[in-house]
């Protein structure tokens, strides 16, 4: 084979794809040529690894051993592909398939060694290339990165192992790469565009009365605001806190009991006779329907708002992780009976993790229309709160300061609901995973 | 550390003399799903052994009553006439002495490789070092060890099917009933599922019931050959399948005695297939005979016995 035919095939072949000319043809040069039969043996597992093959036409089959955790061990070469590279793995002298001509077949074989002494010499080219031969060992022969981290390196960089803050900020900066940020940044630019033209540039008929732009972050940002609220004055966290707590008590007593309940209406037909037609009837009430009873029955103002917020919670909570447990495949308790688990014991290993992901959806859900009734109830009741901000602010004419109250809501709300969806990631580890694979 | 090496040898617990258990009688078993005029007889008079330390395989045409045969074995569900006993003893209900591997992958995605494999244990409180190391050596029989902490989403389908199998070995039933496992595989997975589970069977020779529709995955496993009629259910024929173990793919399917054997299955299952078909099917019969044509004409290769 010509110097020239030979550089024509390494530069098809995966590895040496974006190799430079020169150093292709002094790879050329160490290029032999040989022709086999349909049915050799080119080598067998175990075998002395030397040379590294490259198929120039033909057909190659290639089994590797069972005990190296290949996903699809069998493979068949064409031209092209490369194959034998053991050859160029650290600590790894014997082969690990057995490659089997399955038609005439030639190909060029290149000494391992050989190609290995080469790279020492251009480094950077040689860790180009040895990079794309551990991604085609993982990928291309499916086997696991352990196999494919045996590839030499030449230039002498420090790897070190990416952790804690080293980690977060090469996510930070990926995500700064990608378009994501822009695009985000460029959703945010159109609404509060649109706010400040319709308002305070077109001045549109029914928009004169409401608060512009500019008008409403002079006053959330002022040291001294005209309304009295503003990110300086204390009130300002006063009111964010209370919503907060009254968040945070009622979304926790929603799940503290809305998930057993959904637990058991789930798994017992009997329990849910007597519970769901209940639930469903009183389901349907619109939270502000309850307002008037809500004030009736308990004392205070605290109290009915939380009461308020946590009904709804309770519900969305409930309901979700009643639809979770209906939706485990029945072969799941099947075989944890079979592997001898009680009904406790199941309940407890198969029912509850495996409802997991729709109480979760359920508990996202659940914050949303926390905050949703929240508002509700701190317009009619309260003394503190959001809702209450907004509500106070139309009736004294404050309008600015409504929108500062909105605004804030959609923050705390947005990280609210971020937090419950990280700690949701982070108990299921293997749904994030399970997704990750594009659910296969 | 760094070599990859082929075999990395342990002491292996757990296998050294199997268990004279797990003989399964049948006797005249008639399932009926429906009353009245609707009742449908998915199994009638249906009488076989399983042998002790034996593997069994039931291979019959789709919807001929195999499935049902499980679900009573395994005891979920019971016969509507007739008796089941497992040595001796009545199965009334799902008991640890017979464990099944269904045809769905059940195993549970929110526990690792080695979590479900040692689901078994763990529940029966049989947390041992003993079985943990059991644990290990199966991970690695099945080809598993690097995939322990890994989720069975994260695994291919032929890696679900033997961790499966390895979730079910570590108990030690006196009885390992499958219900076609490795349906659904592609082609060069399944073969080599059925080198993991042969060897995995020639270790402990535990008695091992596997029922599939696929003749050659029957013939490659089995001692001991059932072949089921058409529905109402009832075992037709018996054929010892007596190839040497261990069992290898290349020589099993290139030894004449297998190939004899397959005609004999082929030869009564075709006509089992035909009777499904009003009247028969005369592409079906030409087919048989031109089987048996070819396999020497001798339709008794295998020591058939009605049972």
């Amino acid at each position: 084979m010509e110097i020239d035919q030979t550089v024509a095939l390494l530069k098809r072949s995966m590895p040496f794809q974006t190799v430079p000319n020169d150093v292709l043809e002094a790879i050329a040069k160490l290029a032999r040529y040989e022709s086999y039969a349909r049915g050799d043996v080119i080598y067998h597992q175990g075998d002395f690894a030397d040379d590294v093959y490259i198929v120039s036409s033909g057909a190659v089959q290639h089994t590797l051993g069972i005990g190296f955790q290949a996903i699809h061990p069998e493979k068949i070469l064409h031209s092209g592909d490369v194959f034998g590279w053991a050859a160029v793995l650290e600590n790894q002298r014997s082969r690990l398939a057995k490659t089997v001509c399955l038609e005439r077949t030639e190909l060029i074989r290149i000494n391992g060694e050989e190609l290995i002494n080469l790279f020492k010499a251009s480094p950077e080219t040689g860790d180009i290339v040895m990079s794309r031969f551990a991604t085609m060992i993982n990928k291309e022969y499916t086997l696991p990165e352990e196999v494919a981290g045996h590839v030499p390196h030449f230039t002498q960089v420090p790897v070190t192992v990416a952790t804690g803050l080293t980690l977060t900020m090469f996510r930070l900066s990926q995500w700064l790469k990608s378009p994501k940020p822009y695009l985000m940044l460029t959703g945010f630019g159109i609404l509060l565009a649109t706010w400040y033209f319709t308002v305070e540039v077109w001045k549109l008929p029914r928009f004169v009365d409401m608060p512009g732009l500019t008008e409403v972050f002079k006053e959330w940002f002022s040291k001294d605001p005209i309304y009295g609220l503003s990110i300086y004055t204390p009130e300002y966290y006063q009111h964010i806190w209370v919503s907060v707590r009254r968040i945070l008590i009622a979304f926790f007593l929603a799940t503290v009991l809305g998930v057993p309940l959904g637990l058991f209406l789930g798994w017992s037909k009997t329990f849910r006779e007597y519970v769901f037609p209940v639930f469903e009837t009183l389901r349907p009430i619109p939270i502000l329907a309850w307002v008037p009873l809500a004030i009736l029955m308990f004392q205070g103002s605290e109290t009915p708002v939380i009461f308020l917020t946590f009904l709804a919670s309770f519900y969305a909570t409930a309901l979700n992780t009643m639809l979770g447990v209906e939706t485990i495949d029945e072969s799941y308790s099947r075989a944890a009976a079979c592997l001898g688990a009680s009904k406790w014991q199941t309940f407890k290993e198969v029912i509850v993790p495996g409802a997991m992901p729709f109480i979760f959806t359920g508990l996202q859900i659940s914050i949303g229309v926390a905050w949703f009734s929240l508002v509700a109830g701190e317009m009619v009741s309260g003394e503190f709160g959001l809702g209450y901000v907004i509500n106070t602010s139309y009736t004294m004419v404050r309008y600015p300061t409504i929108v500062i109250g909105m605004i804030t809501l959609g923050i705390v709300g947005y990280v609210s609901s971020a937090l419950v969806r990280v700690a949701g990631d982070y108990m299921m580890q293997w749904r994030v995973r399970e997704l990750a694979l594009g659910g296969r | 550390m760094n070599t990859i090496t082929q075999n990395q040898s342990t002491a292996t617990p757990n296998s050294v003399n199997p268990k004279q258990v797990g003989e399964i009688k049948v006797t005249n078993v008639g399932k009926t799903y429906g009353a009245a005029q609707f009742a449908k007889e998915v199994l009638k008079d249906c009488s076989f052994t399983i042998e002790r330390n034996k593997l069994t395989v039931m291979i019959g045409p789709s919807g001929c009553g195999k499935s049902t045969l499980i679900r009573l074995l395994a005891g979920f569900e019971k016969p509507s006439s007739g008796t089941i006993e497992i040595d001796g003893k009545r199965i009334t209900g799902p008991g640890r002495d017979r464990l099944v591997v269904f045809q769905e992958s059940a195993l549970f995605p929110w526990m690792s490789s080695y979590d479900n494999i040692m689901y078994g244990p763990k529940a029966r409180s049989e947390n041992t070092q003993q079985n943990r190391d059991q644990a290990e050596y199966l991970l690695e029989k099945v080809g598993l060890s690097a995939f322990r902490e890994k989720y069975p989403p994260q695994l291919s389908g032929g890696m679900q099917r033997r961790a499966e199998l390895a979730r079910a070995m570590i108990n030690n039933p006196d009885v390992m009933i499958l219900d076609e496992p490795f349906r659904g595989l592609d082609c060069m997975s399944k073969e080599l599922m059925w080198e993991y589970y042969s060897g995995l069977y020639e270790e402990s020779h535990r008695t091992n019931f596997f029922v599939t529709t696929d003749i050659d995955e029957a013939i490659f496993l089995a001692d001991r050959l059932l072949i089921m009629s058409n529905i109402p259910g009832q075992v037709r024929a018996a054929i010892e399948v007596d190839l040497p173990r261990p069992r290898r793919l290349a020589f099993v399917f290139d030894n004449d005695r297998a190939i004899a054997v397959k005609m004999e299955a082929l030869a009564i299952l075709h006509q089992e297939a035909m009777k499904s078909f009003s009247g028969g099917s005369k592409a079906a019969a030409d087919f048989v005979e031109a089987y048996s044509k070819r396999s020497g004409g001798n339709g008794s290769a295998g020591s058939k016995k009605p049972e």
